[in-house]
């Protein structure tokens, strides 16, 4: 083994390196919890943990300040493996605390899956009308539909990260190019006669009648940014118009005007363009039967949510009705439906919160894993010093 | 100790990995969506609190018709413009709504109380003292106001600007109705407010009575 080799293992399985990493996290936990004020739960997760440096703007441009979760975790997983393979012998004394070092691996692996694998989406649904797909809390997506065929719609969905102002996106499904004209992360809808001078024009569909201002973003979990753009549909003979596009529209309040398709027709076939909530469609559709919203009787106060929803797959697997309330979410096919939110006044619809999470089952695992090692510590230790006092000469 | 650099070189590789999620563009074909046997909420003409926005992801709303119901059983309905944000209305408030513009935020407030308030001499002085002005008297309240007759309803209209570097502005309507009286208020910094009267004036061109629950 040479020098270099030595060092980069002394470094690896230290434990001051441990130490280190540890008092590291703590810190981080700690801004975290305090930044949690400004930012929200959801934008504290992406900015402190979910990253590999604590980023902060300075003028414009991002300076990292302090290792992410991604980081101080990954170095202590790398740190927890390396000491384990390191020190390893396979000894019954040693099983205990080898068994406790895996389960807090097996803990560190759970979170970066779950990071990387969690989909946590919201389904609207309206009485009686099926639905197959939910949509996302925070991601939005750009779409062109054809609807020339009368049974069935073609979707190309374009995620929200690649709009930006100037842009220009083709696909091989789309027999137009489409120019991002200008891009708002958030924006407030204003009537045209309002605005400012010098906003981008629009010469089809709602854009006509208003445009959009640019909003700082918002972090708070109650409220979603409401993203804008302006696109030019070009073909080759030229541009067909400029589309004003804005989620608004996925909003339950939206006015009828904003709720109407925005579209359009190329070379003999109808499109429809309009910018959405993200959607993901399961292979199964969902059918609100009854939204109960009961009340402690003479009050206000919610008593109690429950949906009766009725389950259905296209091919008639499955066909049956579910109640979905409280602390009772419905589990089919790798998601969780829970009863998440109600709409006040419109006692038709009700609002579930989905989840898909692949690694739910590891941080069990894990726990009980480091549960049986350190009952197994314990016990040798215990046993060790029943034993030896057994030996030992009664007193007199 | 061989495994340790290619075990290093692994977990690298993963962590490396997690960066490296880019959304590309995803085409599929779905059904037609069945069109929504109940009305969408924009459009119920039920009597219902007005709308606070879900928690969920529903957040943004805005431009609602939103029917309100008073103690009396009757109620105002009105046509918010675009562009205004619905808020949750609280316990207060028949409808509310956030006008966001370069120069900060301004407030729509929809109320409604019962009788006449104490009169719109005292409504206006009352609005007049919320903006830093002084209280004024019958003469000055006639100079100040304006008067509108909107779809069987008479309004009186208000337009006043507080002094000072940030000066605040209130437009606001008072609508008696079934016995009750309607406020519109919108307050906020001078140069917003000026620049959404139109809108707002819009907003009283809507405002009718609710047709009657069934």
């Amino acid at each position: 083994m040479n020098d270099l080799t030595r060092q980069f293992r002394d470094f690896f399985v230290s434990l001051k390196l441990t130490v280190v990493l540890l008092v590291l996290s703590l810190v981080l936990v700690f801004v975290a919890t305090l930044d949690q004020v400004n930012l929200g739960i959801w934008a504290v997760q992406e900015k402190y943990f979910r990253s590999f440096f604590v980023l902060w703007d300075v003028k414009g441009i991002p300076v990292p300040v302090f290792p992410g979760g991604y980081l101080v975790g990954g170095f202590l997983l790398v740190n927890l493996i390396a000491a384990h393979v390191y020190r390893f012998s396979l000894t019954w004394r040693k099983a205990g605390i080898q068994m406790t070092h895996a389960g807090l691996i097996l803990l560190l692996l759970g979170e970066l899956f779950t990071g990387l694998l969690q989909e946590d989406f919201s389904m609207r649904l309206e009485q009686g009308v099926p639905r197959s797909y939910s949509e996302s809390f925070r991601d939005n997506e750009l779409v062109v539909i054809d609807t020339t065929d009368p049974k069935s719609d073609e979707v190309v969905a374009i995620p929200e990260s690649l709009l930006r102002s100037g842009a220009s996106l083709q696909h091989p499904r789309l027999p137009f190019r489409l120019l991002v004209k200008d891009y708002y992360a958030n924006s407030a809808l204003q009537m045209k006669s309002g605005a400012a001078a010098g906003a981008p024009q629009a010469t089809q569909g709602i854009g006509i009648t208003v445009t959009a201002a640019p909003q700082p973003l918002t972090y708070k979990q109650d409220e979603r940014n409401i993203p804008a753009a302006w696109i030019e549909v070009a073909g080759e003979a030229g541009p067909i118009g400029t589309w004003l596009v804005t989620t608004i529209a996925g909003t339950p309040n939206s006015a009828p005007i904003m709720r109407a398709p925005q579209a359009f027709q190329h070379a003999g076939r109808n499109y429809v363009i309009g910018m959405r909530f993200k959607r993901s469609y399961k292979p199964f559709t969902l059918t609100l039967q009854k939204f109960s919203h009961d009340k402690y009787s003479g009050t206000e106060i919610p008593k109690n949510f429950s949906s009766r929803i009725r389950l259905e797959t296209p091919a008639g697997k499955e066909d049956r009705e579910v109640l979905v309330y409280m602390n009772n979410p419905l589990r089919y096919d790798g998601f969780t439906f829970y009863q998440a939110s109600f709409e006040p006044g419109n006692d038709k619809v009700t609002v579930l919160q989905v989840v898909r999470n692949p690694s739910w089952l590891i941080p069990y695992i894990a726990c009980s894993v480091m549960t049986l090692g350190l009952i197994w510590q314990f016990w040798i230790h215990l046993s060790g010093f029943i034993a030896k006092r057994a030996r030992q000469p009664q007193a007199a | 100790m061989k495994a340790l650099p290619a075990l290093a070189t692994g977990l690298t590789l993963l962590v490396a990995a997690t960066g490296c999620q880019k959304e590309e563009i995803t085409t599929y074909r779905v059904a037609k969506e069945p069109v929504p046997a109940s009305p969408s909420p924009a459009a119920t003409p039920a009597a219902a609190p007005a709308p606070a926005p879900a928690t969920s992801g529903t957040t943004g709303a805005s431009m609602a018709n939103t029917p309100v119901a008073t103690a009396s059983g009757n109620a105002l309905v009105w046509t918010a413009p675009p562009g205004w944000t619905a808020k949750a209305a609280g316990s207060m408030r028949k409808g509310s709504y956030a006008v966001k513009g370069d120069g900060g935020e301004a407030d729509m407030a929809i109320t409604a109380f019962p009788g006449d308030v104490g009169g719109d001499l005292a409504n206006l002085n009352r609005w007049r003292g919320q903006i830093g002005l002084p209280a004024v008297g019958q003469a000055e309240f006639d100079r100040e106001t304006q008067h509108l007759d909107r779809n069987g309803l008479h309004m009186t209209v208000v337009d006043i600007v507080g002094t000072g570097t940030t000066a605040q502005r209130i437009l606001g309507a008072m609508v008696p109705h079934q016995g009750a009286t309607w406020f519109f208020k919108l307050s906020g910094p001078d140069a917003l407010v000026a620049r959404e009267k139109k809108a707002f004036l819009a907003l009283l061109d809507t405002i009718k009575p609710a047709a009657p629950a069934k």
